[in-house]
């Protein structure tokens, strides 16, 4: 009864603030459930040795998974794999979506189909594209080795480049880099589109050579919406799993060892340790690259 | 012809030669004939896999077998779709049921859960609503490898293993965070000054929210189911732990596991890929001008 003869005395304010909490009520408590807590538990998790049978509850054993981590080759190479992996899929992605975003602004004949084409890696699902490339790449019969080994000779066609150890990881850049261009392509073709052409003019006036016009606007004006590309792409290929594990087992980065070793080796305390310095290096590089490069 | 003229054209040429211009007109034969192998050369890398997978789809077991590869079959034949869809080699139409039931419920209720939650903090005014924005961004970083030992742990201990249950409990962490920070922005975008008349005139915020914004946000939410069902859609790392029996497989298992169970199945394995990119086509094909606007408004994971 209070509380009814009191809500007619509520200011807008009050009753704006109310009808706020009840509309976020229902996803607090949603990401609360299912990401807050399970971070949470994943933090206490890699300090404990997680029994196999669910009906036992964990023992705490302190840094023991992280000390081991240390110590462990496979684990380094993991990382050092992650950030290869990371820095070149995400360069080429960003630079092939650049050079996209560039082309498409001229106008032509079809130019808005083209686009909705050029978008296709990007909207397909990834089990087509990881297949489609896997058949592609066959050893015996795929078209890439038949083209690339047999009518150019570029390398010797006993080679699976999805298999091999030296060749696997290229090939997974250079497949993830097609598919996630048109990410980078979408978000820039806008911002180019917004340039003015008056600045090109007024640089020419000033003499400006077309390399020094493209650095000296086309980047300039594009840095922001570059970086902020650059890092997003860069966040989702840290942490990529199916994409690369679809393709090939002979690439491992840092969440591909943790799935090995939570879902083969079933020691799931090892791996909430690796998760936790996965996630810990790639807060580590967002920090920084926000504060040096983003400079927000 | 006056300096003002050659001056302008020499602009335009540059413009254009860096593929910076809006003009295709007063370009060399030089420039255009650039442009144009430019343009083919890159929508041919990115379309030439999805042209190999119909042309395998279609072609006859001797010569996907066989070299030099088949670039424009010769005989085509349905034999592949017939195998996918007759219930012999593997049950891809439950595959397909699967992964269309558990996508659609997955969107639709982190869409629903989204809206009202993306309206309040991107409106309403209250204490702690700059943490709640804020926090969302950061949980949008997260990705499944990082959740995923703890959600094992979690969905175990529900019992939810081998069932699309599963699923739908981790598919809304992959999606919500997207959907609350597309909404978001969407909504910021929305002019204040329109809800605000609207109050002026009588109505009621849940009025306004229901009547004015949500109508008006229309195209961004579509775009925001889209990229969810998406989502739900590709999702391999939850499935391939949580799923066991071949019933309730979603389409990236069931292919998956038509790949490594059999030998020399490329043509069926080309057909699947084929018909499972068809919704998201479709739904691409329809969207696309929302979903390009959709993008602006935030980047989906990916």
């Amino acid at each position: 009864m209070v509380s009814l003869t009191r809500s007619g005395e509520r200011t807008i304010e009050e009753k704006e603030a109310l009808l706020g909490y009840a509309l976020i009520i229902p996803s607090l408590l949603l990401i609360a459930a299912v990401i807050l807590y399970p971070v949470l538990y994943n933090v206490y998790l890699s300090f404990t040795a997680v029994p196999l049978s669910p009906t036992e509850s964990p023992e705490w054993i302190g840094l023991q998974h992280y000390r081991e981590l240390a110590q462990s080759g496979e684990f380094w190479s993991a990382l050092w794999t992650t950030v290869v992996f990371t820095f070149f899929s995400t360069t080429l992605a960003t630079l092939g979506g650049l050079a996209a975003a560039l082309l498409f602004n001229r106008k032509f004949r079809g130019r808005r189909f083209a686009r909705g084409l050029v978008l296709l890696p990007y909207v397909a699902p990834l089990i087509s594209i990881a297949f489609v490339w896997r058949f592609m790449l066959d050893p015996l019969y795929g078209i890439v080795p038949y083209v690339g080994a047999d009518v150019l000779g570029l390398y010797g066609g006993d080679i699976d480049l999805l298999s091999n150890g030296r060749t696997a990881l290229w090939s997974v850049i250079f497949i993830d880099a097609w598919r996630y261009f048109p990410f980078a392509f979408l978000m820039l073709i806008a911002r180019v589109q917004a340039i003015p052409s008056d600045m090109y003019e007024a640089a020419k006036i000033d003499g400006a050579s077309r390399l020094a016009q493209f650095k000296d606007i086309t980047l300039a004006e594009l840095k922001y919406i570059l970086a902020t590309v650059f890092l997003l792409r860069w966040i989702w290929n840290f942490n990529k799993f199916a994409d690369i594990w679809l393709l090939t087992r002979q690439v491992d980065t840092l969440p591909i060892h943790a799935y090995k070793v939570a879902f083969a080796n079933y020691q799931h305390g090892q791996a909430a340790a690796i998760s936790m310095v996965l996630f810990l290096a790639l807060i580590g590089f967002v920090l920084v690259y926000v504060a040096w490069i983003l400079d927000w | 012809m006056s300096t003002k003229s050659t001056y302008r054209h020499t602009v335009e040429s540059f413009k254009n030669a860096l593929g910076l211009g809006e003009q295709t007109i007063e370009t060399s034969l030089v420039e255009r004939l650039v442009f144009y192998v430019a343009l083919g050369l890159s929508l041919f890398v990115t379309l030439f896999p999805f042209y190999y997978m119909i042309v395998a789809s279609l072609s006859p077991e001797s010569s996907l077998y066989s070299l030099p590869p088949t670039l424009i079959p010769d005989e085509i034949t349905f034999t592949h779709y017939r195998t996918v869809f007759g219930p012999e080699t593997f049950p891809f139409l439950t595959y397909f049921k699967n992964s269309l039931i558990i996508a659609t419920i997955t969107a639709g209720a982190s869409v629903f859960v989204a809206t009202f939650g993306a309206y309040s903090f991107a409106r309403l005014d209250y204490r702690g609503r700059g943490i709640f924005s804020r926090g969302v961004l950061m949980v949008y970083m997260f990705s499944g490898i990082l959740l995923v030992v703890p959600m094992f742990q979690l969905i175990v201990w529900l019992g939810f293993v081998d069932s699309l249950w599963s699923l739908f409990i981790t598919y809304l962490v992959q999606t919500l965070p997207v959907s609350l920070y597309m909404l978001g922005n969407y909504f910021r975008s929305v002019p204040e000054e329109i809800e605000e008349a609207a109050i002026m005139d009588g109505y009621s915020r849940l009025e306004v929210i229901f009547k004015i914004t949500l109508p008006l946000s229309a195209p961004a939410i579509v775009a925001v189911f889209f990229f969810t069902f998406m989502i739900a859609w590709n999702e391999y790392l939850f499935a391939s732990i949580f799923l066991e029996s071949q019933g309730v497989f979603t389409l990236p298992i069931g292919i998956e596991a038509l790949a490594s169970g059999f030998h020399q199945v490329w043509g069926e394995i080309m057909a699947a890929s084929l018909l499972t990119s068809v919704p998201l086509i479709v739904m691409f094909t329809y969207l696309e001008k929302f979903m390009v606007e959709g993008l602006t408004f935030g980047a989906v994971e990916g």
